[in-house]
């Protein structure tokens, strides 16, 4: 058993779905576009919308919470900053600034229901998940928020796609990486640091681990379930603004149901539902297996039945590897 | 009255119906004995729209032409209902809007079987009712209007023969496909493709993208890996078409390939067409304008027909500044 002690650690078990999905890709290359770079440059920019939204759902998640609102808030800010770049033509830095703080205004009106009066993550977020979604609608008139912008006098025209949208959907190192993915790493790199550097990291895990015996040790829960909150809405706003860019548009109905697939993401990297226990890198391993899995299951042109069959399969087969496991640890 | 005259009368415009107004106040309307002073400015006809889900751009826009063409017509009131993708609530709304003593009611359904009886009963209690795009069981309404999308798929395909010579490499993005439009969509096209007739046509990539644009590209992204060369790609919807421009544009090959859609929203696909990434689009019409204009018929008395099926436009770069070209 000592050969396989590495199958103890969290970051040996959720790499085992990982290498299964990569041995399926090997064998399913479909003429050899497994093998390619451009391939996993594709796959590496589609997992990149749901792994910032996965990053703020890792913080979350840790302090025993869930943030359902997360796709909801990101459409509020894929509108925002097309309404805010492309009809009112503003600038890339401020439209960028102004959606940051109204996506963490908004992570932090959860944050704070839920820390001051104590109602349940799930039942708090699921109203912010709603209401978000009917203020990226309101914001937007119900139509996408495109660079096809109607002038004061009733007039429209075409304006050009803003500097920040080209940016964001660009490739950069030789083409062979696309932006909004460094933007993932990004994140992940700041959800890294404040969960294993920043004292508020210990108090996350400690407010996940056990409420009570966080407070009475003297952890300022309530500004530690605040600011994963925060974190979550400002992490949902930098995916949304990635979202409208890739998009080209603002579409006030982008982000149904991401707040799963995120979920998903962080629960196949073997962070626990129940708080206390996890980490980022997970995640990321997490976010490869699911996107990866698309991916082949994508180039192979699988019928839709047979890929929502196949991915289920996968979520169980990767949650049943970590149980017997984690009984022994 | 003869059918061809009566589908004349539906698709008759705002103009000639403005004519009828006057015999709208004289002539004895569905209930007009209730209210007497009814279909006048200072008492307009009371309609009420019941849409099924107003998340999908194309229903917003249906409700904008209902909302348009009643706004010339200050002898009409529209109230508008959203059930939010639900058909029980849609029901509900349907009964609240009986109760509220409207004049007429125009639906655009969820789904057919439950809400055919709350349509059976408002139409058993004298309201005319229009049916609009998805229809209802039976024959308790008074008047369905809807476009085809078999038909409206099949002049896609056959524009893309056209476009490619009779020869090429196809990809099809499909909308979902258990879904009736997306199903349509796809057998209109493959009809239009006669791809016995045209042995150098194939469709080498499909797959379903679930009418979501991201879906899309992701899609496009996988098809452009596994083809070397790819001279058309058709989508049931354009933000789809709009998805596959994006991954193709992003892998340097957009100048490669055609790109066609469907729906033609004025702000959506007729702008992409405006703008040169897409190459076609079909409307796909919402009805909007033609159930006013029905629903003003009924109003003044007149018979219509029970069914209208509508046509397609078609906008290619060269006629999109002229509004594109009608098929009826």
């Amino acid at each position: 058993m000592k050969a396989l002690a590495w199958l103890r650690t969290s970051s040996g078990r959720a790499l085992v779905p990982l290498a299964v999905v990569i041995l399926i890709g090997c064998l399913f290359h479909q003429n050899g576009a497994f093998f390619e770079w451009s391939t996993h440059r594709a796959l590496l920019r589609e997992i990149s919308v749901l792994g910032i939204l996965a990053c703020g759902m890792t913080l979350v998640i840790v302090t025993g919470g869930i943030d359902l609102s997360v796709g909801s808030v990101m459409a509020v800010a894929a509108v925002l900053v097309s309404l805010m770049t492309m009809p009112l033509g503003w600038g890339g830095l401020s439209a960028t600034a102004l959606v940051l703080m109204a996506g963490t205004a908004l992570g932090l009106a959860s944050g704070a229901l839920i820390a001051r009066f104590r109602v349940q993550p799930f039942i708090v977020t699921l109203a912010m998940m709603v209401f978000a979604r009917g203020l990226a609608k309101l914001l937007s008139g119900g139509k996408k928020v495109t660079n096809y912008v109607t002038l004061p006098d009733g007039s429209s025209s075409t304006v050009d796609l803003p500097a920040l949208f080209r940016a964001i959907d660009s490739k950069v190192l030789g083409d062979h990486v696309s932006v909004v993915t460094l933007i993932f790493a990004g994140c992940a790199l700041v959800t890294w640091v404040v969960l294993a550097r920043l004292t508020a990291g210990r108090y996350l895990y400690a407010v996940g681990g056990s409420y009570e015996a966080a407070r009475l040790s003297g952890v300022p829960v309530g500004r530690t379930v605040l600011l994963s909150y925060a974190l979550s809405g400002a992490f949902a706003a930098i995916a949304g603004i990635c979202q409208a860019a890739q998009e080209t548009h603002g579409d006030p109905e982008t982000g149904a149901g991401y707040e799963l697939d995120a979920i998903a993401m962080v629960v196949l990297g073997g962070t626990s539902l129940s708080g206390g226990r996890g980490g980022v890198g997970l995640t990321l391993v997490g976010a490869l297996t699911l996107g990866m899995l698309q991916k082949i299951l994508s180039l192979n042109a699988f019928s839709t039945e047979a890929r929502l069959m196949l991915t289920g399969g996968i979520l169980v087969f990767a949650v049943l590897f970590q149980r017997p496991w984690q009984s022994r640890a | 009255m003869h059918a061809p005259t009566q589908a004349a009368l539906v698709t008759g415009c705002a103009l000639a119906l403005g004519a009828c107004k006057p015999s709208a106040k004289s002539d004895a309307a569905p209930s007009a004995s209730a209210s007497a002073q009814r279909g006048t400015a200072q008492s307009p006809w009371l309609i009420g729209m019941s849409q099924c889900n107003l998340g999908e751009p194309w229903r917003v826009q249906m409700n904008q032409d209902v909302k348009l063409a009643a706004e010339k017509h200050p002898n009409l009131k529209v109230v508008f209902k959203d059930a939010q993708n639900d058909s029980l609530r849609q029901r509900a709304q349907v009964e609240e809007l009986v109760a509220q003593k409207i004049d007429l009611l125009i639906i655009s359904p969820k789904e057919a079987a439950p809400l055919t009886q709350p349509v059976a009963e408002a139409h058993r209690k004298k309201i005319p009712v229009i049916v609009l795009d998805r229809g209802v069981q039976g024959d308790e309404f008074t008047t369905f209007i809807g476009a085809d999308n078999v038909k409206i798929g099949r002049e896609a395909g056959k524009w893309a023969v056209k476009a490619l010579g009779g020869k090429g490499l196809i990809v099809e993005l499909e909308g979902l496909m258990t879904s009736t439009p997306g199903q349509d969509r796809h057998k209109g096209f493959r009809e239009g493709l006669e791809l016995e007739k045209h042995p150098d046509l194939k469709v080498v990539f499909e797959a379903d993208m679930q009418w979501l644009e991201p879906n899309a590209r992701k899609e496009m992204e996988s098809a452009l890996t596994t083809q070397k060369k790819i001279d058309l790609v058709y989508a049931h919807n354009d933000p789809g078409a709009h998805g596959a421009y994006l991954a193709a544009k992003a892998a340097s090959r957009d100048k490669e390939m055609k790109l066609i859609g469907i729906d033609a929203l004025p702000h959506e696909g007729v702008e992409y067409v405006k703008q040169g990434i897409l190459d076609a689009t079909f409307l796909y019409p919402t009805g909007g304008v033609e159930a006013i204009d029905t629903a003003l018929d009924l109003l003044a008395g007149k018979s219509v027909p029970k069914k209208v099926v509508l046509g397609t436009r078609a906008f290619t770069k060269d006629n999109v500044s002229l509004g594109g070209e009608a098929i009826p």
